[in-house]
């Protein structure tokens, strides 16, 4: 009965730190989104930012561009023999354009961004950890947080919603591919019904607003998973498979919440 | 140049988890001097230049650089301070997308307006200092241990910061380096009258440096003074650390139980022992 009573405080013991373990480290989290995005960026951070925006933008191009192309052919693939079965596959363009602008391209870059980008920030800013580059920065008297973080934070962030238009862009390119040039919709219709269905700031400025609230997450999860780490070789290895575990649960419970409150009438 | 100590620390209490790394620990890091920390390994001399660089905070105690309270200072002041510091690292620490000049032509370019033909002249003459222009289109990457400890140097000085904190400088180093470190320790030291602080436990070379020295042992200061007084010094953990000798009060193996019970486990035999 007293060894029953004992496992019982010793498992509650172990949430209760669990809990306070989970609320301190989402505190930091916080005090360190605060300290490194809050600033007036000097012209050498203009720089780092232009780098970090090569490094983490315009290399995931190519994974997002031809992603995006797959994803556009498939679903003009899959939608033309549902509709062709209702006579309705003139609306081909319309359902293309509105899945990929509403849902499948602010989520799939996203995922796409924090596999390829995200889990190499964390390498990077956990490799420069565990070989005391940063605090060697901090004892030259500059802050890591606004050089190191900053940068790549803001590259981030500007970045995602950029590769989302291009995904968007290109996917409506492979729907009109296959729905278009292979399976013989009329061009028309294709462009016509989408041009009337679409419409500004419900479909794409939403897809948008997803797409940016993504970027934050995804880039905030992976710069802090990296700045937090254990510095050994094994941390190292764990925080970058978070960075692509907690960025993937993020992105697909916020796109369920975001999607509710702007498409679901909440 | 005033006579007040440059770093003065307090009653200074450091844990990690349960193990305690300093226990009330006192001292007084002179202006101008070359000051050693030296100890066993596993003593807390690495952390304690990192409470004095203020990326630790203690439990309780205070550390003062310049009359200035290091632990409560704003970020940003903490920031404009270490602008007066520089610290040579164990590892080198250098930054790795970095070659050799813009590591050390780091610290110009974020905290002065030089032009560029002025930063490269000094790079040229600190990494001149320590052996290495001619290694300046190297990665970090590319160098030894020792030679990224000379770069780290070089870049440590690049500012001709008033304090300069050494961790472990002689490590890995051959003897001809050995001897060049020494020299320019010592050398940068009276050329730019600034304060050393030297943590090392290379007796022979850091004894030949020193003006002051600390010897800490299980989270305490357990003596200090010139390098002549500690060698002749009495006390059973002092003459054994500064003579190097294996048996002493000083134990070599880390606190574990009975070797005899950890072979034998829980046998009739080892109870009997």
């Amino acid at each position: 009965m007293q060894s029953k009573f004992s496992n019982s405080t010793a498992r509650i013991t172990r949430l209760g730190r669990r809990g306070c373990d989970l609320m301190e480290a989402l505190g930091r989290a916080g005090v360190f989104l605060f300290q490194s995005a809050v600033g007036v960026p000097s012209r050498e951070g203009w720089r780092l930012w232009l780098h970090q925006m090569h490094f983490v933008g315009v290399l995931s191009l190519a994974i997002v561009l031809v992603s995006g192309l797959f994803i556009g052919m498939v679903l003009a693939l899959q939608g033309y023999t549902i509709l062709v079965d209702f006579g309705a596959e003139q609306a081909l363009g319309q359902m293309v354009a509105l899945s990929l602008l509403r849902e499948l391209a602010p989520v799939v870059a996203a995922l796409l961004f924090a596999g390829r980008a995200g889990s190499a920030l964390t390498a990077e800013i956990g490799l420069m950890k565990a070989t005391e580059q940063l605090t060697s920065m901090e004892m030259i008297g500059v802050d890591p947080l606004r050089r190191v973080v900053a940068p790549r934070l803001w590259a981030g962030f500007v970045s995602l919603p950029i590769l989302t238009v291009g995904f968007s862009v290109v996917g409506i390119w492979g729907g009109y591919l296959v729905g278009v040039e292979w399976l013989g919709v009329f061009e028309g219709s294709y462009w016509s019904n989408m041009q009337a269905s679409v419409t500004f700031v419900d479909d794409i400025g939403n897809g948008m607003i997803k797409s940016a609230v993504f970027a934050l997450v995804v880039t905030w999860i992976a710069v802090f998973q990296g700045y937090d780490l254990v510095p050994t070789s094994e941390g190292i290895s764990r925080a970058t498979t978070r960075t692509v575990v907690y960025s993937s649960l993020a992105v697909l419970g916020l796109d369920f919440v975001l999607t509710a409150i702007m498409f679901g009438g909440l | 140049m005033t006579d007040a100590p440059f770093i003065e620390i307090e009653e200074l209490y450091f844990s990690r988890g349960d193990h305690e790394i300093f226990r009330g620990v006192n001292m007084t890091i002179p202006r101008g001097k070359v000051t050693a920390i030296m100890g066993p390994s596993g003593t807390g001399k690495t952390t304690l230049l990192k409470l004095i660089g203020g990326q630790l905070t203690p439990e309780s105690g205070r550390i003062l650089i310049d009359g200035q309270d290091v632990h409560k200072l704003s970020r940003k002041a903490l920031f404009t301070l270490r602008k007066r510091m520089g610290m040579l690292f164990q590892s080198g620490a250098l930054f790795s997308d970095l070659d050799v000049f813009e590591n050390v032509a780091f610290p110009l370019r974020v905290h002065t307006d030089l032009p560029n033909t002025m930063v490269r002249d000094l790079v040229l003459l600190k990494l001149q200092s320590v052996g290495l222009r001619g290694a300046r289109h190297l990665t970090p990457a590319e160098l030894s241990g020792g030679m990224a400890r000379r770069v780290a140097l070089a870049r440590a000085v690049a500012l001709d910061p008033e304090l300069i904190l050494y961790d472990e400088p002689f490590v890995g180093q051959d003897p001809i380096s050995m001897g060049v470190l020494v020299q320019l320790i010592k050398r940068l030291n009276q050329a730019l009258q600034l304060t050393s602080v030297v943590v090392s436990h290379d007796i022979k070379e850091t004894l030949s440096i020193a003006d002051y020295l600390y010897l800490i042992a299980d989270g305490q200061v357990v003596a200090h003074g010139t390098p002549q007084t500690l060698d002749t010094n009495q006390d059973p953990r002092v003459s054994q650390f500064i003579h190097g000798e294996p048996d002493g009060p000083v134990p070599f193996h880390y606190p574990a139980e009975a070797f005899y019970r950890d072979i034998l486990g829980d046998s009739p035999k080892a109870q009997i022992g």
